[in-house]
């Protein structure tokens, strides 16, 4: 007879809750989240992220500021529109740096380090997998290009310079949160439509800002200069969904005067389509190794 | 927590030891990590094996050597002179690091001649194609180093450290991806060479290779130098741990009552013909075994040590730390 | 055995480099962008000006200094500069010219010679075709090309010294592209002076007469001045590569 005995075994079954697919999705979320901020990474991880979060803050805080300081003053002409926070240069640097420098971190790394596979590996799926990246990647930009309007309006509003009653308030809040989620889904897929194209996050982060900077200047040379229609401004994709939150207030910023609403609706799906269709494509034909 | 320095007033560095190769009193920190700690050795001609779990150092400490990084502490001297500063010495240093990066876009045969051209080689693409033929690699194979395996990547690595005949040969895991066959046949190319007079550190965390890679080796553990020597010598220094002996004989009952009557022993246990002895005194254990055998009668048929191999040895420097 | 000399070493490391540059996905890539450029330049050149030749060469030069100077010149050369020996450092293969017999120099010359020339052609041959296509006339073309090449030797060296500093280069060159040369340059005076968009532009405002934001150097200083950072910075490189860890 064998005195063969097993003392103990290395591989315990998992015996608690298990949360399922929801559970895998938001965990992924959350992680991706973390990872793009750099949280619970080291110092080096967190500058450009919080760098960008600070100067996308910079024009609210000074409006704010201003405000508190000169109270009335700021009424008028000097005061901003809600919706033209996000179109300072700052703002829209800001923007632009988190698109093409943080952005790119949520898919670009998995395939690279292999953990790809690996949640596939998990109840995730390839389409759960990216709806898990975009939430993050969504959720993450907001506090770049949603959260300094919406700091702007709290802070009037507690000076009491803010919009009159609650329905008002409610309307220019809603409007905020949605023009500032229209851009941050216009500039997730356009960011991950280039990412999903190489394994490396500095490449993206070209084709990111090659996309949008040569988009734009190139745009802008051709109104400028070779005095082409404004509905060309529809291949710009940085100006175009940032043309997002005036229309959602009924306004329309100077450049895009002569574009109407559904062409800038339009033109921001069409982007949107392209970025998220590039994923696509790439995705189905990737395979989990 | 404080990032580790070296102290401000330096301890003298230990003598130099004689060797090829010559480690003193080196210490290596990345911040508060400290990846070496004060080892001083020194490395002849031949085969000698750098002995380390992963993680231990072997590879700072190679990379010390070399120069492609500097001591925090102590000096490294490569036939007499520092790597890091001597250009001329850095020609008879043959290096195949543990990393698998190499020119992907190259062919084998390009990227060894490109090691003899840069190491100033004349007769770059015969020496090329000779080192390969040593490691036993197509010298005509047109594909690109970047689409083999990790074997083959491996010996196109041992080549160019090879290509220019160095003095030194520092050889960092260099037997990771290859077959059987081709470690056989790599660990036997080692000995040659070392016998010709070369200077050898190879390094490996597999018990088995260091074995065959010869008996010297030096033991690295948590950045320290553990033990250096003949492994088999190591052995019996280790004194407090008893020697385990399995002995196969007719009548092992009654040999094990006589070995634990004439203290020969400080433990055994019997298993039909069998028996296992462990004993602190293995000098006295060895005169004596016979001896007691012959005066019960009892034919031994085997006497083998059970813990007298390189395992044994690297299981009691690395695990009672 | 001996040493290596000095224009041995900076051929191998040359021959080398380019080779592992040379990939297709880049070359399609900015190739691409080089065909954007050119196409808005034909664009720009076909529609009608009123105020005649002067005012094309103004479309022209405010095209090529934008698109060309602004994007095309400092990208492509961080792609290909950042990467003749950062990847090396990155990768580990570093240490295959590092452990060598051979000077550093000659090294780090003969990988920024080899970023030089594979990022040359992607600008020039965009650039130029721009300028052809612009219809702005010759003098533009030439300043253009004087221009392309100052620019790509200077960017090509502080980008080969970005890759043997730090990690993820390409990151730390775009950042220094977007934020330096494209937002505190624009404020004139020291800034200006301390980024290579001044120097790229004050070639093409002085060989063309048009006068260019930021571009009121004398061209000899445009010339000069990059030349001799150039120099400086491959020095700079030099003692970095002798001093580093490799890895």
């Amino acid at each position: 007879m064998s005195d063969a005995r097993i003392l103990d075994r290395g591989y315990r079954r998992f015996e608690g809750e298990r949360s399922g697919l929801r559970g895998s999705v938001r965990s992924l979320a959350w992680h991706t989240a973390r990872s793009i901020l750099g949280l619970g990474r080291k110092a080096r991880y967190k500058i450009v992220p919080v760098f960008i979060i600070v100067i996308a803050f910079l024009p609210a805080i000074a409006f704010l500021g201003l405000a508190i300081l000169i109270g009335d003053m700021l009424q008028g002409e000097l005061r901003p529109e809600y919706w033209e926070l996000s179109r300072f240069p700052l703002a829209v640097f800001a923007t632009l740096l988190f698109t093409a420098f943080v952005t790119p971190e949520a898919i670009v790394r998995d395939r690279r380090d292999g953990m790809y596979a690996l949640y596939l590996s998990t109840p995730l799926t390839k389409v759960s997998y990216l709806g898990a990246k975009v939430l993050a990647v969504i959720c993450t930009m907001s506090l770049v290009v949603l959260a300094p309007s919406v700091f702007f309006l709290l802070g009037f509003t507690f000076q009491s310079q803010g919009p009159d009653g609650l329905l008002g308030w409610l309307g220019v809040m809603g409007r905020l949160v949605g023009g500032g989620l229209g851009v941050c889904i216009v500039y997730s897929a356009v960011s991950l439509g280039a990412s999903s194209l190489t394994d490396r996050r500095a490449f993206a982060t070209i084709a990111v800002i090659l996309m949008m900077m040569g988009a734009f200047t190139a745009v802008a040379l051709l109104v400028e200069l070779a005095g082409m229609n404004d509905n060309i401004r529809l291949l710009d994709p940085l100006r175009l969904a940032l043309e997002i939150p005036p229309r959602l207030f009924g306004d329309r910023s100077p450049d895009f005067e002569g574009v109407s609403t559904w062409s800038v609706a339009l033109g921001n799906i069409g982007w949107t389509f392209v970025g998220a269709g590039t994923v696509a494509v790439r995705y189905r034909k990737l395979a989990a190794v | 927590m404080a990032e580790w320095a070296p102290p401000m007033v330096a301890a003298p560095l230990p003598e130099a030891p004689d060797g090829m190769v010559q480690v003193i009193g080196v210490t290596k920190a990345f911040g508060d990590v400290v990846a070496i700690s004060d080892v001083t050795f020194g490395v002849g001609p031949g085969v000698t094996a750098l002995l380390g779990p992963n993680g231990a150092g072997k590879s700072t400490l190679f990379r010390i050597m070399c120069g492609l990084t500097t001591p925090s502490q102590g000096e490294v001297r490569v036939l007499g002179v520092d790597a890091r500063r001597d250009r001329e010495v850095r020609g008879r240093i043959g290096l195949a690091p543990q990393q698998d990066g190499l020119f992907d876009r190259v062919s084998a045969l390009r990227f060894v001649e490109v090691a003899a051209q840069t190491l100033g080689v004349v007769d770059h693409e015969r020496a090329a194609r000779a080192a390969l033929d040593q490691v036993k690699l197509d010298a005509d194979d047109p594909k690109p180093v970047g689409s083999f395996s990790k074997g083959m990547r491996q010996r196109v690595k041992l080549a160019a450290a090879l290509v220019h005949d160095p003095d030194v040969l520092i050889l960092d895991e260099p037997l990771t991806g290859l077959d059987p066959v081709q470690r056989n046949r790599m660990i036997a190319f080692f000995h040659e060479l070392g016998d010709a007079g070369k200077c050898l550190l190879v390094s490996s965390h597999v018990l088995d290779e260091v074995a065959r890679l010869g008996s010297r080796v030096l033991v690295i553990a948590q950045g320290r130098l553990a033990a250096t020597g003949d492994y088999r010598a190591l052995r019996n220094l280790m004194d407090d741990r008893p020697h385990r002996i399995r002995i196969a004989a007719d009548g092992a009952r009654a040999l094990a009552g006589a070995l634990v009557d004439r203290s020969l022993v400080d433990g055994v246990s019997v298993r039909g013909d069998e028996l296992v002895v462990d004993t602190n005194d293995v000098d006295r254990f060895g005169r004596s075994i016979a001896a007691t055998a012959q005066q019960l009668g009892i034919r031994l048929r085997e006497v083998e040590p059970l813990d007298d191999d390189l395992e044994s040895v690297f299981r009691y420097l690395v695990e009672r730390r | 055995m001996s040493s290596v000399k000095p224009a041995r070493a900076a051929a191998l490391t040359y021959g080398l480099v380019i080779k592992q540059l040379v990939t297709r996905g880049r070359l399609v890539a900015l190739t691409f962008v080089g065909v954007v450029v050119a196409l808005v330049a034909f664009l720009v050149g076909r529609a009608e000006t009123n105020g005649g030749e002067a005012d094309q060469l103004e479309r022209g030069v405010t095209l090529i200094s934008l698109l060309g100077f602004g994007l095309l010149v400092p990208i492509v050369s961080l792609v290909f500069a950042s990467a003749a020996l950062g990847d090396m450092r990155e990768d580990g293969t570093l240490v295959y010219l590092w452990l060598r017999p051979m000077d550093r120099w000659p090294v780090v010359a003969g990988a920024w010679g080899a970023a030089v020339t594979v990022s040359l052609p992607v600008t020039l041959v965009s650039l130029v075709s721009s300028a052809f296509l612009v219809d702005a006339g010759n003098g533009l073309v030439g300043a253009t090309v004087l221009a392309a090449v100052v620019g790509t030797v200077v960017y090509s060296a502080l980008f080969v010294l970005a890759g043997l500093l730090v990690k993820n280069a390409i990151v730390w060159g775009l950042l220094y592209i977007l934020f330096w040369e494209g937002f505190v340059a624009a404020f004139g005076g020291l800034a200006a002076k301390l980024a290579v968009v001044g120097y790229t532009r004050s070639i093409i405002a002085d060989r063309t007469g048009v006068d260019l934001e930021l571009g009121d150097l004398p061209l000899a200083s445009a010339v000069v001045v990059p030349i001799v950072v150039t120099v400086a910075v491959l020095a700079l490189a030099s003692v970095r590569l002798r001093s580093m860890e490799v890895a």
